[in-house]
């Protein structure tokens, strides 16, 4: 007799068990005709970037038809590496991922990935020396420079002239954003404040520009960092002008950790009269103050008393990974330096605000008269070629970077709720060291 | 009354359960033991690593430069376990009363206190993130026009606790007021008419029969809802504050809503993704779950009335 019940216990035992078939048939097949794919996994969530890419895909695949680039978005940048690890663990992998550049050390470590260096390398000559050294592990290149950026001051130039101050001439130390902002306080000028949101990263660029590594050995390039220096002399400098810009009333954030957007309305709609943020925003801000102040762009600030260092690189490189036949790699890595070339950087720049990561393209931009129409894009650049190349410009390489971030961040936020400066930066070193130290366990 | 099974044949009962019994065991417990095993790896999901340690992991919670952020956020857990079941139950069975009277409406009262159930956790906080964001959120538009304050809901830290206890009972309010709407449909109305003709008052007839005849279900509310408010707020919580922020005084080890369930996913597959540590929190999560599942039962049992019995 039929009996319905059994039927409905076969598809709940069945529906229990369908993880384990699923895992045991999980293995990707290879299609044998047509264009071989190529597939590329990228971040951006925003349809002017993520559509830039699939048009350079669409012209590479136009131009190569024995392969086919697949352009997916896989969430965001951690999200990504996070895919790719366990694509790769089930011999599913796609070609190419782009990954932040505080993963670098995660990825090496993850043993998934084949350095581009072995894979015919790329036209190192051409591209910008800071660029390249980030991503330069062990005198090897890992993975071909795409989207870079670094931070620089924003202001406004409307509440300087208010301010009696001379518009042209921005900051450029940390004791003359206090005294300019006090000087605009005394004149009544609303907003008299530096709004930056409160992320490691900063942190990281202002001990880059003391040539402080950020951790040791070498910021992790001369052998596996094991400490990380919040408690050196160029940290504290770093926190306590925090600590005193919040006592005195001249810095503003919206509370939350990382909040990007957020304190960009913050300078956006006039309260605060600095802002630091990523080269990368330009473009958005630009637009997003037209009508309502003159916006200027000056060099990010840096401690009293030391020669600028430069700053390190921020954003993201694009990574091959191992496993797949060479013929593929090669292909990949084709695509990735056809959509990184000359004129391809040049409109990148132009409709974002990364950097171009090639001096050709930055030759170009230069010829064709860009900085003179735009001279705050051309800030960015004088901070970044100006970099002096060493280990500390270079940026720290440690697996447990976002753990460090996070404690970072944590420690400033105590700071400025009012604990010691000593005691937050402290904690935050054996915190971080700690962490440190259990991920380096795992090796 | 004697037994009577109602299957002859135990093999039938057992036939039945295998369903049950198989999703339990591929969903509750091969995760629940794996998580224990996991506990004495040391191991970290992007390398792929896995080694034997022990009881490491439990020595770093408890005993280690983090065992300061553990302890806080295993306090936050219970505290927010506590306010989240224990002010969630109360009102819901308030409300559930209201609206099972007999009123003109009362069916759309009935959807309208249920639907919050069927929104996701994501939903759920992101409409309070909105409703309490601080510049632009309609809470603050009402205050700073009725009384001229805007409150800084999400990054004060008794604020921000308070918020997140609020969207979590918000969000259990559909399910709790179902369980007593069915409940209240079984509370025999002769026993309210005869209190009534004794003069027993509205209030004194809620707490002396309403409460005791839904205890049966506050028992049983009490404890899916500590199940909830132990292990389904990640996502309201990671949308709603990202578990943040930091507190001040003694609770400034980590972010003040930040319960172990958030912890444990921010340690597991946040930063630099190490398992074992957050299978050793888990574990303890659990342990916390069972312990006071068993006080519960154990304290709240005697007190439950049930019709009949």
């Amino acid at each position: 007799m039929y009996k319905p019940r059994t039927l409905v216990t076969a598809v709940l035992i069945l529906a229990a068990l369908a993880p384990l078939a699923v895992s045991a048939s999980g293995q990707a097949e290879t299609t044998t005709d047509g264009p071989t794919e190529i597939q590329f996994w990228h971040a951006f969530s925003d349809a002017p970037r993520s559509g830039w890419i699939e048009d350079r895909a669409a012209e590479w695949n136009a131009a190569n038809p024995d392969f086919r680039v697949v352009v997916e978005r896989k969430g965001s940048y951690r999200e990504t590496l996070q895919a790719a690890v366990l694509a790769a663990r089930q011999g599913d992998a796609p070609h190419l991922v782009q990954l932040f550049e505080v993963g670098s050390q995660l990825a090496v470590d993850s043993g998934i990935f084949k350095p581009v260096g072995e894979v015919g390398g790329i036209p190192a000559d051409d591209y910008i020396e800071p660029v390249l050294n980030y991503y330069t592990i062990d005198d090897q290149i890992y993975s071909i420079p795409f989207n870079s950026s670094s931070p620089i001051l924003y202001y406004n130039r409307d509440k300087m002239a208010q301010a009696g101050l001379d518009p042209d001439s921005p900051p450029e130390t940390f004791s003359e954003v206090i005294a300019m902002l006090e000087q605009a306080r005394d004149a009544g000028v609303d907003g008299a404040r530096i709004g930056f949101n409160l992320h490691s990263w900063f942190f990281e660029q202002w001990m880059a520009e003391q040539n402080a590594p950020l951790v040791n050995n070498s910021n992790g390039r001369a052998a596996r960092a094991t400490e990380v220096n919040l408690t050196s002399d160029a940290a504290y400098t770093i926190v306590n002008w925090i600590d005193e810009l919040n006592r005195r009333g001249l810095y503003t954030y919206t509370g939350r950790l990382e909040d990007w957007s957020g304190s960009d309305a913050i300078f956006q709609q006039g309260e605060a009269m600095f802002h630091i943020t990523s080269t990368a925003d330009l473009g958005n801000i630009s637009s997003a103050v037209e009508g309502s102040f003159e916006l200027g762009t000056g060099l990010l600030p840096i401690p009293d008393g030391v020669e600028r260092n430069g700053v390190v690189i921020g954003g993201a490189s694009v990574w091959l990974l191992d496993g797949h036949p060479t013929r593929e790699l090669e292909a990949a890595r084709d695509f990735v330096l056809f959509m990184t070339n000359t004129e391809n950087m040049v409109s990148w720049h132009k409709l974002t605000g990364y950097y171009p990561v090639r001096n050709s393209s930055v030759d170009a931009l230069e010829a064709e008269g860009w900085f003179d129409e735009d001279p705050n894009a051309y800030t960015a650049f004088d901070q970044l070629l100006n970099t002096v190349p060493n280990p500390a410009s270079a940026g720290a390489l440690m697996g447990s970077f976002l753990d460090t971030r996070t404690i970072i961040e944590e420690a400033i936020q105590k700071v400025l709720q009012g604990t010691d400066v000593q005691a937050a930066m402290e904690e935050a070193k054996v915190l971080a060291d700690d962490r440190l130290r259990e991920y380096n366990a795992n090796l | 009354m004697t037994y009577r099974p109602i299957f002859r044949h135990p093999i039938a009962a057992a036939v039945l359960l295998v369903p049950t019994l198989a999703v339990l065991t591929a969903f509750l417990y091969f995760p629940a033991i794996q998580s224990v095993v996991l506990s004495t790896y040391r191991s970290n999901l992007l390398l792929g690593t896995r080694a034997f340690v022990g009881l490491e992991n439990f020595r770093a919670i408890f005993f280690g430069p983090q065992a300061p952020a553990f302890w806080q956020a295993s306090i936050q857990t219970i505290l927010f376990a506590l306010l989240v079941t224990g002010p969630g139950v109360a009102v819901s069975m308030v409300l559930a009363t209201l609206a099972a009277r007999p009123i003109t409406g009362g069916r759309f009262y009935r959807i309208m206190l249920i639907w919050p159930f069927a929104l996701s956790p994501a939903i759920a906080g992101t409409i309070f993130l909105f409703m309490f964001n601080p510049e632009v959120g309609v809470v603050n538009q009402v205050l700073s026009a009725l009384f001229g304050i805007k409150p800084r809901w999400l990054d004060d830290p008794a604020l921000a606790f308070v918020v997140a206890v609020s969207a979590a009972i918000w969000k259990n309010l559909g399910y709790n007021i179902v369980f007593y709407l069915a409940a209240l449909q079984n509370v025999p109305p002769s026993l309210s008419e005869a209190a009534e003709i004794d003069g027993a008052g509205g209030i004194a007839r809620f707490f002396r029969i309403t409460v005791p005849m839904l205890s049966p279900t506050t028992f049983f509310l009490v404890f899916t809802n500590l199940a909830y408010s132990f292990f389904n707020v990640f996502g309201l919580i990671d949308i709603l504050t990202a578990g943040g922020p930091v507190g001040g005084g003694i609770a400034n080890r980590t972010g003040v809503t930040t319960t172990l369930i958030v912890k444990v996913f921010r340690d597991g597959f946040g930063g630099s993704s190490n398992m074992g540590l957050a299978a050793a929190q888990g574990v303890v999560l659990m342990t916390i779950a069972v312990l006071v599942t068993v006080g519960q039962f154990r304290l709240g049992g005697r007190s439950v009335h049930y019709e009949g019995a």
